[in-house]
């Protein structure tokens, strides 16, 4: 056993070692190339991504052996592996701390590496596929010296273990576990794929549009998974954390969206320089904020500076990342400057009312919400810095910011799709305005009707209904054009993301205003009732494995099924987590929770209801979101590269050229 | 689009208009009864924090000092005594403001909600700018460096 462990912990260090060499190879490679034009030198780099990319997989697999294994002499395994986890869920432990999270990281961040020098394989004479290639060697480096030594998952453990806790029970009861952090690194690893084109762009000096629009579907990708990340965290939280809410404004929850926003802002964006040549340095600020909030977001959250529900585990890599953060921030910004000269545009935008306006308009409300985010978080540190007291800046907070940010964000939404680039007359707007005002005063009216109360919710549904109404109308022109056609494309699919967004503001307005619940004090054979619902409990029944004791009241909603919420113990931890029971419905969802204490066996339980209004929408609205992504990757229609004149911005789209 | 059409349409404007304001005025004020007291033992154990766990909220936080928390709240929402914001002054009063959830607008507690808007508005007064100098500077003269990029962008296009 201990001979086998050895082997793993030497294996995995050797391959991580042959990472870093090849990391290091392949910089050197990559940038000497580009700076004395060898092109013989520059066929080497794809092989180094080849060499780097199989030592990070071979890494991983020997840390998911030995997890499988259950080869106790790695002090990881000891920490959150268990001879009685399930299969699952021990496959799923090896990123359920620190040391694991940073190798999957160095995995997807060595694939994105292959994947990028296997895209530019025909493209390595160009000296800037050279630098961007460059810069993604320097950053595996990174990762993968930190995964080498600060946050080292093949260290040596105790002698004479022969079993181990498991990892965090709350990440052994759901299979979410499986997917929500993968998928969330793939968006998050993947913002280093934009930067490093940023950062080679600079130093060629060609801020030319030709990279933007190489990478703008690399960006879409690690966007994509970064929603599709978030929007299951928010799912995994729901059917988990047994308080029935999906976002509680934590940071480790903020660092994954600050980048997020910053991603949008630069999607939108991105658009105005494209079409018009404009805020090139803007957008590629916003690239390197991107990727720097990343990296300061895993500072923030992983070195136990700011406290956490996530915070599984603290570790020395805190000055790591932060120097990294520091060296980023002052290489993009030194760069910035020294090619300032060249990032000057020509052109200039004629009117606030237009297409490039809207976007403008957007992206101020992007970086507005970015920095409420950020202060939030980062303002306790700062209390305590100066005043060494600690202080909470929670949800309250954020709800109050970050509702009328959102709502002035559904109102542009509404009316930026209609505007056509330069400059839009008042007829035009009127007409192109009118069904999907209709349709904002419809939701209005509906939502009166079905007993809606406040400002904020209503004007939520309201402008959620205009922005709906406009994504509509463009949907519909393009498809009774194109037929199915129309669907796909930056802009039609945009639209597609555009409806999973405000699907998604409507469904958060609902069930945070119009969540009610009650605790209920259930005998069996007696009806309770709260809200328009029946509840009846049926038993009180325990469930004993070696693993976990768990308690579970069996109760029937509305005479029908049973559900069953639970207070489970997880034996070797020593922690008692309460799992809830979700009856999910199109109109609402009834929430169940057990109440401590609970005796198995007992005729009386106590359990706490939720009535939470539309939270399925959620999840649909976030489907509808990576939907849309998938359409939106697809090439549309070719449209004219420049419009020389005032035209119609979306009629452009849909003229066959 | 002919006039008539064009006044047509702001009639049309007006009354969607008006009637969104009357809904939202009549939907934002209604009285829809008194809260029970379940929602507001969950408005206030939202605003106060669990003190023994990292950041949670009393509402989200399962743990045993959230739970004597809730309870106390519970009682004291049933006692029928005290508003909302006396029972969070209580709880401040006895646990220090570290249960406080929502930073205090007095002190250096103040910027974490001064300096968003004043975020806002320098971001705004920069886009005003921005438009200001593009509204002067956006002429449609042609310099000799346009010109010569143009050029040089056919040689290199032939």
């Amino acid at each position: 056993m201990f001979a086998a462990g050895g082997i793993n912990g030497a294996l995995g260090r050797a391959l991580l070692l042959i990472g870093i060499v090849g990391s290091l190879f392949g910089a050197v490679a990559a940038i000497t190339s580009a700076r004395q034009r060898d092109q013989a030198v520059a066929k080497l780099v794809p092989r180094f991504a080849m060499l780097v990319f199989g030592a990070s997989v071979g890494a991983f697999a020997v840390m998911e052996w030995a997890m499988i294994t259950r080869d106790y002499s790695l002090a990881y395994v000891q920490k959150v592996g268990s001879n009685s986890t399930p299969a699952l869920y021990n496959f799923a432990a090896v990123w359920s701390a620190l040391e694991g999270s940073i190798l999957m990281w160095v995995l997807i961040l060595a694939g994105y590496t292959l994947a990028v020098a296997y895209w530019l394989r025909k493209k390595m004479d160009d000296v800037l596929s050279r630098y961007a290639l460059g810069v993604m060697f320097i950053v595996s480096l990174f990762f993968f010296v930190l995964s080498f030594g600060p946050a080292n998952p093949f260290g040596a453990g105790a002698p004479g273990v022969f079993d181990g806790p498991g990892p965090n029970p709350l990440l052994q009861n759901h299979l979410l576990v499986m997917f929500h952090p993968p998928l969330l690194y793939l968006g998050y690893v993947g913002m280093t794929v934009p930067f490093a084109f940023a950062i080679a762009a600079l130093i060629t000096g060609r801020v030319g549009e030709g990279w933007l629009l190489a990478t703008r579907r690399w960006t879409l990708f690690a966007w994509g998974f970064l929603t599709l990340g978030i929007i299951l965290g928010s799912w995994w939280s729901y059917e988990v954390l047994g308080w029935s809410g999906v976002w509680a404004w934590d940071p480790v929850e903020n660092a994954s969206l600050l980048p997020w926003i910053t991603a949008t802002a630069y999607i939108h964006s991105v658009l105005v320089q494209e079409r018009r040549g404009m805020l090139r340095v803007w957008n590629l600020s916003l690239l390197v904020a991107t990727f720097s909030l990343t990296i300061l977001g895993t500072f923030l959250t992983r070195s136990g500076v700011l406290n956490s529900v996530h915070a599984f585990s603290e570790s020395p890599i805190g000055p790591w990342l932060l120097a990294f953060f520091a060296v980023i921030v002052v290489v993009s910004v030194g760069l910035i400057g020294w090619r300032g000269d060249r990032l000057h545009s020509p052109g200039s935008i004629d009117s606030p009312l237009s297409r490039e306006g809207a976007f403008l308009a957007n992206n101020v409300l992007f970086s507005v919400f970015a920095f409420v985010v950020l202060l939030g978080t980062v303002f306790p540190l700062v209390v305590e810095a100066l005043q060494d007291r600690t202080i909470i800046v929670g949800e309250p907070f954020f709800d109050r910011l970050t509702i009328p940010i959102g709502i002035t964000m559904l109102t542009i939404m509404a009316i930026a799709p209609v505007l056509p680039w330069r400059k839009a007359s008042q007829e035009l707007l009127s007409t192109r305005l009118f069904w999907p005002a209709w349709c904002g005063v419809l939701a209005l009216a509906g939502s009166v009707l079905v007993g809606a109360t406040g400002f904020a919710p209503l004007l939520t549904f309201a402008m959620g209904g205009f922005a709906a109404g406009s994504a509509l109308r463009q949907v519909v022109l393009a498809t009774r054009r194109q037929g199915l056609r129309g669907l796909v494309g930056r802009a039609n699919g945009g639209m597609i993301v555009h409806l999973g967004v405000i699907i998604i503001s409507v469904a958060l307005a609902a069930s945070n205003s119009f969540t009610h619940s009650q605790e209920l004090n259930l005998e069996v054979g007696k009806v309770a009732s709260f809200s328009g619902h029946t509840f009846e409990l049926v038993e009180v029944v325990e469930e004993k494995t070696e693993r976990v004791f768990s308690v579970k009241a069996r109760v029937i909603v509305d005479g029908g099924k049973a559900y069953a919420p639970a207070i489970t113990r997880y034996l070797k931890q020593g922690m008692t987590v309460g799992t809830p029971s979700v009856r999910t419905g199109l109109a609402s969802d009834v929430y169940l929770t057990l109440e401590p204490p609970i005796r198995p066996g007992s005729d009386t339980a106590r359990i706490k209801v939720f009535i939470k209004p539309m939270l399925l929408w959620l999840w649909i609205g976030g489907g509808l979101m990576a939907l849309g992504t998938v359409l939106a990757a697809f090439p549309g229609r070719r449209r004219k590269p420049t419009a020389p004149t005032s035209d119609d911005g979306v009629d452009d789209l849909l003229v066959k050229s | 689009m002919s006039n008539v059409a064009s006044v047509k349409n702001k009639w049309t404007w007006l009354l969607l208009t008006l009637v969104a304001i009357a809904l939202l005025v009549f939907g934002g004020t209604r009285d829809t009864g008194p809260k029970t007291q379940s929602d507001r033992i969950d408005a206030i154990t939202k605003v106060i924090a669990c003190p023994t766990c990292q950041g949670e909220s009393v509402y989200v936080s399962r743990a045993s000092a959230a739970e004597s928390i809730r309870a106390e709240v519970a009682r004291q929402v049933a006692g029928g005594q005290k508003t909302d914001d006396e029972i969070v002054a209580f709880m401040e009063a006895r646990f220090g403001s570290r249960v406080l959830l929502v930073p205090r607008s007095t002190g250096l507690d103040a910027l974490v909600w001064v300096l968003p808007v004043f975020a806002l508005v320098c971001a705004l007064g920069t886009l005003v700018f921005a438009f200001r100098r593009w509204s002067v500077s956006g002429s449609n003269t042609v310099s000799d460096a346009d010109i010569e990029m143009v050029e040089q962008a056919l040689r290199n296009a032939e």
